[in-house]
């Protein structure tokens, strides 16, 4: 009994010892850990490279960015770090340009996530993220709270998307829905109509002229937290009448959501007499699927939504696309500066919007972007 | 036992001739047999009809790209350098870890009311949602020594899949242990080995089959996982890792094949459906070489008593 006790103490001692070396270890380093905050790291790598690099830098890259065969001699010149999060449907063009941006300056490491619009945001106003890529303009609060962390943004426009509204291609009574159309189906009010002739009244109320089929409705559509559902509830056919009825920005909460643009086509296609919205790209990716709807505003005509409609605002749900770039940032590190240049350039921008099927913008729309860009 | 099998005969004669109960419940077990196969059968055709022309077309290609915004470029290099090197993590960090604690539970501690708190505890934890796991990791390998792990980084991933799997490692280590024969130790004891020298030469020898089945399985389960890594930072998109060497890497961007899944799963061009598919099949595969792994050396090492 005895041996064992003395044995258990001695184990005790062994075990106190190591735990004592491990807060030793600790104490040690603690303060230099709480004396550079996890971002702080980041951002003097930044300024240290800042200082190291010639002055002009970025310009010059802006000037050869157009042919990156011009580009690629500069090799090696830039160098640091590029964190980019946000929307997932402008992710495929960062990215692309990122790649792009790589082939030229290999040594600049770039980040690009895409959890959601507003995910985004959050870190961006946080000062986690240089640029946040936003399906949607950044809201109110999400301003509020880049303000008061003390974060300039400039918010630039670099492609175009058209939520398309989308049936199955079964659906042939459908071919265009108006405003009145979608808020009475989709909006706060439709809670509970399972069957597209049910919202006709409420439609024919508010200046619509459709004859909804009678027919079972099912209805898919993105998440809350995502920009597109945004885009629609609160600059598309909701916002439109919500108020003038009474109703909150907000759509009917019995409907099938899925984060995931590719379930909900699916979701579309399985279902001949269904209704769901998607980005431009989801949409004409799967159009043996999926049929695309005119759509038209109050007052307007029916659009259909092609690429020259959309670029052009004529179709009525057209909606931009951002990137949001942290001025601060954008000062001390000539890599950031030098990729939002070389992401401004049409033919840069042409290739990769090309390459990811989304809508270029028209050149002068670009044009306003670049200024806002260099007046920053 | 002697009453379960006295009593068996006994209910097959109240059945009387046509045991029509026992065909019933034998064809229930056919069909929920078939029932899993199917959907098995029908998720790996799937896969393997979308995914096998993506490497006849690409090959090698695929495997040594990284993830692009176009899908002719993309590949699964990152995904898989990031998936073997939470593979090295987990084996560096949660088997010595979860093994030794298995062996402290088991051999050194006394049987009292907190080891036995401290089981139920370990056994409530394997049951906790990897979400769960995700949020710890982002808590504090992230954000909390985030000044020591590089913030977002690979082994701030890597210490997040090992904290996962720990509960599982020392459950599955301490039931092997446990399972090695009293009389072995006892006749160790008896020839006057230590503690010590019992549990080097006695138990762990015979427990090896056991700890190493447990231990890689719960590997291969860590392999899969999405979830956590997603909060613990693991980049949903894509990354270029710039001038950074491997030392600099650990402690920056990181993705995992799981992840690079659901990246692609959520993409509009439909070429990336296929390309999923081929990186499900390269997870398969990965599993698959974790698992044989486990039969072999268990193979490799079991005894029968």
């Amino acid at each position: 009994m005895t041996t064992t006790r003395t044995r258990r103490l001695g184990a005790l001692a062994i075990a106190a010892v190591f735990a004592a070396g491990a807060c030793g270890t600790g104490a040690n380093q603690s303060p230099t850990a709480s004396a550079i905050p996890s971002q702080g790291t980041q951002s003097q790598a930044t300024e240290s490279q800042a200082a190291e690099s010639q002055p002009g830098e970025s310009q010059a890259a802006e000037s050869q960015a157009g042919e990156s065969q011009a580009a690629e001699s500069q090799a090696g010149d830039l160098s640091g770090e590029i964190a980019i999060s946000g929307s997932s449907t402008v992710q495929p063009i960062s990215q692309g340009m990122a790649e792009l941006f790589n082939q030229a300056n290999p040594d600049v490491a770039i980040r690009v996530d895409g959890p959601g619009t507003g995910d985004g945001f959050q870190l961006f106003c946080a000062g986690e993220t240089d640029i946040s890529d936003a399906s949607r303009a950044i809201d109110e609060e999400e301003a509020a709270a880049c303000e008061a962390a003390g974060i300039e943004y400039v918010e630039l426009q670099v492609a175009i998307d058209g939520l398309s509204v989308i049936t199955s291609t079964a659906n042939e009574a459908v071919t265009c829905l108006s405003y009145a159309d979608l808020y009475a189906l989709i909006g706060p009010e439709a809670e509970g109509v399972d069957n597209w002739n049910d919202a006709e009244a409420l439609a024919h109320e508010l200046g619509s002229t459709t004859d909804l089929p009678d027919a079972e409705l099912q209805i898919f559509g993105p998440g809350e937290e995502s920009g597109t559902y945004d885009y629609f509830v609160a600059d598309g056919p909701i916002a439109e009448f919500a108020e003038a009825q009474g109703q909150e920005e907000v759509s009917r909460k019995d409907y099938n959501s899925s984060p995931n643009d590719n379930v909900i086509v699916e979701g579309v296609a399985g279902f001949d007499t269904s209704l769901g919205w998607v980005g431009y790209a989801f949409a004409q990716e799967n159009a043996a699927t999926v049929k695309l709807l005119e759509v038209s505003a109050p007052d307007g005509e029916c659009v259909a939504p092609t690429p020259e409609a959309i670029a052009s605002n004529e179709y009525p749900l057209s909606r931009p696309l951002f990137i949001y770039v942290d001025k601060a940032k954008a000062e001390s590190n000539p890599a950031l500066a030098a990729y939002v240049d070389f992401y401004l350039d049409e033919a840069n921008l042409t290739q990769v919007n090309d390459e990811v099927s989304y809508i270029n913008l028209e050149s002068s729309a670009l044009g306003e972007t670049r200024s806002a860009w260099e007046g920053r | 036992m002697t009453t379960a099998s006295r009593a068996l005969p006994r209910s097959l004669h109240r059945t009387g001739g046509a045991d029509w109960r026992g065909l019933l419940f034998h064809g229930l077990l056919l069909v929920s047999l078939v029932f899993s196969l199917l959907i098995l059968f029908t998720l790996i055709t799937d896969v393997l009809m979308r995914g096998l022309p993506v490497f006849q077309e690409r090959g090698a290609d695929f495997l040594t790209r990284p993830t692009s915004s176009s899908p002719a470029r993309s590949g699964v290099a990152q995904g898989i350098f990031g998936t073997l090197m939470m593979a090295i993590f987990v084996s560096v960090v949660a088997f010595p870890l979860g093994i030794m604690t298995a062996i402290y539970l088991e051999e050194y501690a006394p049987d009292n009311r907190l080891t036995r708190l401290i089981n139920v505890n370990i056994r409530n934890l394997a049951g906790v949602p990897s979400v769960v796991y995700g949020l710890l990791g982002l808590s504090i390998f992230v954000l909390a020594l985030g000044p020591l792990t590089g913030g977002k980084s690979m082994i701030a991933g890597g210490l997040t899949l090992s904290a996962l799997v720990l509960p599982i490692v020392i459950i599955t280590s301490a039931e092997a242990i446990r399972a090695v024969p009293h009389s072995l130790r006892e006749a160790g004891y008896g020839v006057g080995a230590s503690r010590w020298e019992v549990t080097r030469l006695l138990v762990l020898p015979n427990a090896a089959p056991g700890i190493l089945t447990g231990t890689v399985l719960s590997l291969s389960r860590a392999l899969g996982e999405t979830a956590p890594l997603l909060l613990a930072g693991a980049v949903l998109g894509g990354f270029s890792t710039g001038s950074r060497g491997l030392r600099e890497q650990l402690f920056s961007d990181y993705t995992v094949l799981p992840v690079t899944i659901f990246d692609w799963s959520r993409r509009a061009q439909a070429e990336f459906r296929d390309l999923t598919a081929a990186a499900i099949i390269v997870l398969l595969v990965i599993t698959l070489f974790a698992n044989a792994v486990a039969i072999i050396l268990r193979n490799r090492y079991e005894r029968s008593w």
